[in-house]
C-alpha cells in the first residue's frame, strides 16, 4: 500500500516538474527562434526608416575654393572620401546584385548638408549615411553614374566645381510607420475602451442589484471574451469603417475604425479586470465614506475607484498587450497597406499586421518578421516595467512604509 | 434627580428584519443629548444592528427592512424624503476596525468636508487642526500630516477616525466597539477621549467590555436576542439591575 502511494506521489510530482520545465523550454525556444532569425536585421535604421524607398533630385550649394573638410572620425579603408566636398562613399550591392554607391560619411559642414529639393516639395534635404547616390550631374563636365562605382564618382566629384543636380535614394524597408501606427492604435483604443470599460465595471460592482438582468449582462461579457477576434474584425468592417468614412475624410479602413474595433475587443477584458479590482477594495472604506455623509457616487469615485487603481493599471496593461498582438481583426478594420505618412483617418499597419504582410509576401520574409517580433517583445517588456513602476509608486504613496 | 437632558433619538416599537429573520424586536428607547449611552449584550444580540438604525447604515443591506418609529429631533428618519447623507453628516460613526482611507492623514480629515463642498483652504486647515486637537491626536501627527494614514498605529488610526468624524461637526457620534481591536493603553486613551467629547457630542457606544460601559457611560441599555431587556442609569443598572437576566449577564453568569 505504502509502495503504491510512493509511486503515485512520485508520478504526480514528476508530472509537475516536467510540466514546468516543458513550459519554460517552449517559451525559451520561441524567443531563441525569434532572436536567431531577427537579430541580424535589428538596428536603429530599421526603426527610423520609411517603408517606401524615396528618390530625390536636389541641388547643393557650391563649395568655396578654400574648403577642406577633414573627416571627424576615422573612416573605414574601403571608404572613398573627398575632403573638398566632405563626402565619403562606399561600394555596395543591391538586392538584385547591381552595383550601387552608398553614402558612408557626410561631414557636418559639408555642402551636402543643405540641398535644395528640385521636386515639388522645395524642402531642404541633407545627405545621410545609408542613402544611395544614383547620379551626379555637373555644370562643367559629364555626369557620374552609380554603376561605375564609388571610386570613380569621388574622382569626378573632386574635379568639379559646381553640381547641377544630384539624384539619390533614401532606402526603404523601415518600420517607422508601423511603430507610429501601433502607438496611435494603443492611445485611441484605450481612449475608447477604458472610460467605457471602467464605467461598466463600476456599474456592475457598485450600483447593479444582483438580479437576473445583471447576471445576464455578466454572462454576456464573459461570452464576449471568448469570441474570436476575426468576428470583431467583421463587425468593425461592417459598422465602424462605414461610420468613420461617414464622419471624416476617410475613404477606407482607418486607424480610428481600427481603434474602435479594438476597443470593443478590449471591453470584456477591461470590465472583468476592473471589476475584480473593485471587489477587493475593502467594504470598510465604503462604509467609512458613507458614514461621513458622502454620497454613494462620491464614495465610488473618490474612495473606491482610487483604491482599485492598481487593478485598473493591470487592466490597461492587458489591454495594451492585446492591442499590440492583434492582427486578424485589424486586417479588416484598418487594412494592410504599409504607410510611412501616418494619418488617423487613413489605412496603415500595426507591427503585428506588418508581420502578417511580410509573411504573406512571396517569398515570406521570416527574418524581418522576427526582427519586428523582437521589437514587439521589447515594447511589451518596456510597458510592463512602466506599469509595475507606476503601481509600486502608487502603493508606496498610500500604504505604510515598511 | 437632576434635570433630564433633551431627547435626541426617540425610538418606538422598532422591529428590524434581515429577510425573514427578525433581528430587533419591539425596541422602544430614548437617547438623551450630551450623554454617553452604552449598548451592551452578548454577540448577535442586535446592539450593532440597532446602532446602524440610527444613521441608516442598514440601508446598505438589501434584505433589511424595519417597522416602527425612529425620530431624530422629532423628525422621522425613515420617511422617504429624508436626506440620508445629511443625517449621516450629523450622526457620525466610528467603526470596530479602524478604517482610515488609504491616503494621507490630511486627506482623510478633509475628505468629508470636501464632499460637502467646502473648498476654502483656510477653513479646511482650521477644521483639520480643530478636529485633531479635539481627538487628542494633534501633538502626535501635526508634523506628518502629509504621511499615509496607514502608517499610524492602531490606536492613532482609531483616533484619526474619530477626528474624521468630528471634522463633519456632527451632533451624535455612534461608536461600534471602537476599542475592541486595540491594546489596553490605546483603549484607555480612547476612553479618556470619549469622556471629554461628551461635553460637545451625544455619544452612543456599543461595547463588549462591561467595565468599559460602567466606566464611561451615563446610561446603559442591555440587549438580548434582539430585545431591549433593561435601560437606565449606568450606576443603577450595574449596581442594582431590575431584571434577572441583566444581573446574570453583568455578573458574568452567561454571555
Amino acid at each position: 500500500m505504502s509502495n503504491k502511494r510512493k509511486a503515485q506521489d512520485f508520478l504526480l510530482q514528476f508530472w509537475t516538474y516536467f510540466a514546468a520545465f516543458f513550459s519554460f523550454a517552449t517559451l525559451s525556444l520561441i524567443i531563441f527562434f525569434i532572436f536567431t532569425n531577427g537579430v541580424k536585421l535589428l538596428n536603429l535604421d530599421l526603426i527610423t526608416h520609411d517603408y517606401q524607398a524615396k528618390t530625390h533630385i536636389a541641388e547643393p550649394l557650391a563649395p568655396n575654393d578654400t574648403d577642406y573638410f577633414e573627416p571627424e572620425e576615422t573612416l573605414k579603408a574601403e571608404v572613398y572620401y573627398s575632403p573638398r566636398w566632405g563626402l565619403g562613399l562606399i561600394d555596395s550591392i543591391d538586392l538584385m546584385g547591381k552595383t550601387q554607391v552608398e553614402i558612408a560619411y557626410v561631414h557636418p559642414s559639408s555642402p551636402f548638408q543643405q540641398l535644395h529639393d528640385k521636386g515639388l516639395s522645395h524642402e531642404l534635404l541633407s545627405l545621410k549615411p545609408d542613402m544611395m547616390i544614383i547620379r551626379i550631374a555637373y555644370s562643367d563636365q559629364p555626369s557620374s553614374l552609380a554603376r561605375y562605382g564609388a571610386e570613380r564618382m569621388i574622382d569626378e566629384l573632386a574635379l568639379s566645381n559646381q553640381i547641377r543636380e544630384l539624384e539619390f535614394t533614401i532606402p526603404g524597408g523601415g518600420i517607422r510607420g508601423s511603430i507610429i501606427t501601433t502607438f496611435y492604435l494603443i492611445v485611441f483604443s484605450l481612449l475608447f475602451a477604458l472610460p467605457i470599460g471602467i464605467g461598466a465595471a463600476i456599474y456592475l460592482n457598485e450600483y447593479a442589484k444582483n438580479n437576473r438582468f445583471t447576471r445576464l449582462l455578466r454572462s454576456f461579457i464573459e461570452l464576449l471574451t471568448g469570441v474570436p477576434s476575426i468576428i470583431y474584425g467583421l463587425m468593425g468592417l461592417a459598422f465602424f469603417v462605414p461610420f468613420i468614412i461617414n464622419v471624416s475624410s476617410a475613404t477606407s479602413g482607418s486607424i480610428l475604425s481600427g481603434s474602435m474595433t479594438m476597443a470593443v475587443i478590449l471591453l470584456p477584458v477591461v470590465i472583468r479586470t476592473t471589476e475584480e479590482s473593485l471587489k477587493v477594495v475593502p467594504d470598510e472604506y465604503r462604509q467609512g465614506s458613507l458614514a461621513l455623509g458622502a454620497s454613494k457616487t462620491q464614495t465610488t469615485f473618490r474612495i473606491v475607484l482610487p483604491g482599485a487603481f492598481p487593478g485598473v493599471l493591470s487592466a490597461t496593461l492587458l489591454a495594451i498587450g492585446r492591442i499590440i498582438g492583434e492582427s486578424a481583426a485589424l486586417v479588416f478594420a484598418i487594412g494592410t497597406a504599409i504607410k510611412d505618412d501616418i494619418r488617423v483617418t487613413e489605412q496603415s499597419t500595426s507591427l503585428a499586421v506588418h508581420i502578417w504582410a511580410m509573411m504573406t509576401d512571396e517569398p515570406a520574409n521570416i527574418e524581418l518578421s522576427s526582427t519586428i517580433a523582437i521589437i514587439i517583445l521589447l515594447i511589451v517588456l518596456l510597458l510592463n516595467l512602466l506599469i509595475k513602476l507606476l503601481t509600486r509608486r502608487f502603493l508606496r504613496k498610500v500604504s505604510a512604509p515598511r | 434627580m437632576t434635570a433630564q437632558n433633551p431627547i435626541v433619538f426617540q425610538i418606538e416599537n422598532l422591529n428590524l428584519f434581515y429577510g425573514e429573520k427578525q433581528a430587533l424586536k419591539e425596541i422602544s428607547i430614548a437617547i438623551y443629548e450630551k450623554e454617553v449611552t452604552a449598548l451592551i449584550g452578548p454577540s448577535g444580540c442586535g446592539k450593532s444592528t440597532f446602532l446602524r438604525v440610527l444613521n441608516r447604515m442598514n440601508d446598505l443591506i438589501d434584505s433589511c427592512h424595519i417597522t416602527g418609529n425612529v425620530t431624530y429631533h422629532d423628525q422621522d428618519i425613515y420617511q422617504p424624503k429624508t436626506d440620508v447623507n445629511g443625517l449621516r453628516k450629523s450622526v457620525g460613526m466610528v467603526f470596530q476596525k479602524p478604517n482610515p482611507f488609504p491616503m494621507s492623514i490630511l486627506d482623510n480629515l478633509i475628505y468629508g468636508p470636501k464632499c460637502q463642498g467646502i473648498r476654502d483652504r483656510f477653513l479646511l486647515k482650521q477644521i483639520v487642526e480643530q478636529s485633531l486637537k479635539q481627538a487628542a491626536l494633534w501633538d502626535e501627527v501635526k508634523d506628518r500630516l502629509k504621511e499615509s494614514a496607514l502608517a499610524l498605529s492602531g490606536g492613532q488610526q482609531q483616533r484619526l477616525c474619530i477626528a474624521r468624524t468630528i471634522a463633519m461637526k456632527p451632533e451624535v457620534i455612534l461608536m461600534d466597539e471602537p476599542t475592541s481591536a486595540l491594546d489596553p493603553v490605546a483603549t484607555a486613551k480612547i476612553e479618556d477621549l470619549i469622556s471629554s467629547l461628551k461635553q460637545d457630542y451625544t455619544i452612543i457606544i456599543v461595547t463588549h467590555n462591561m467595565q468599559q460601559a460602567a466606566r464611561i457611560s451615563d446610561k446603559t441599555a442591555f440587549f438580548l436576542m434582539g430585545e431591549l431587556i433593561e435601560y437606565g442609569d449606568a450606576n443603577q443598572l450595574f449596581s442594582t439591575p431590575e431584571n434577572k437576566k441583566t444581573e446574570e449577564y453583568i455578573t458574568g453568569r452567561f454571555g
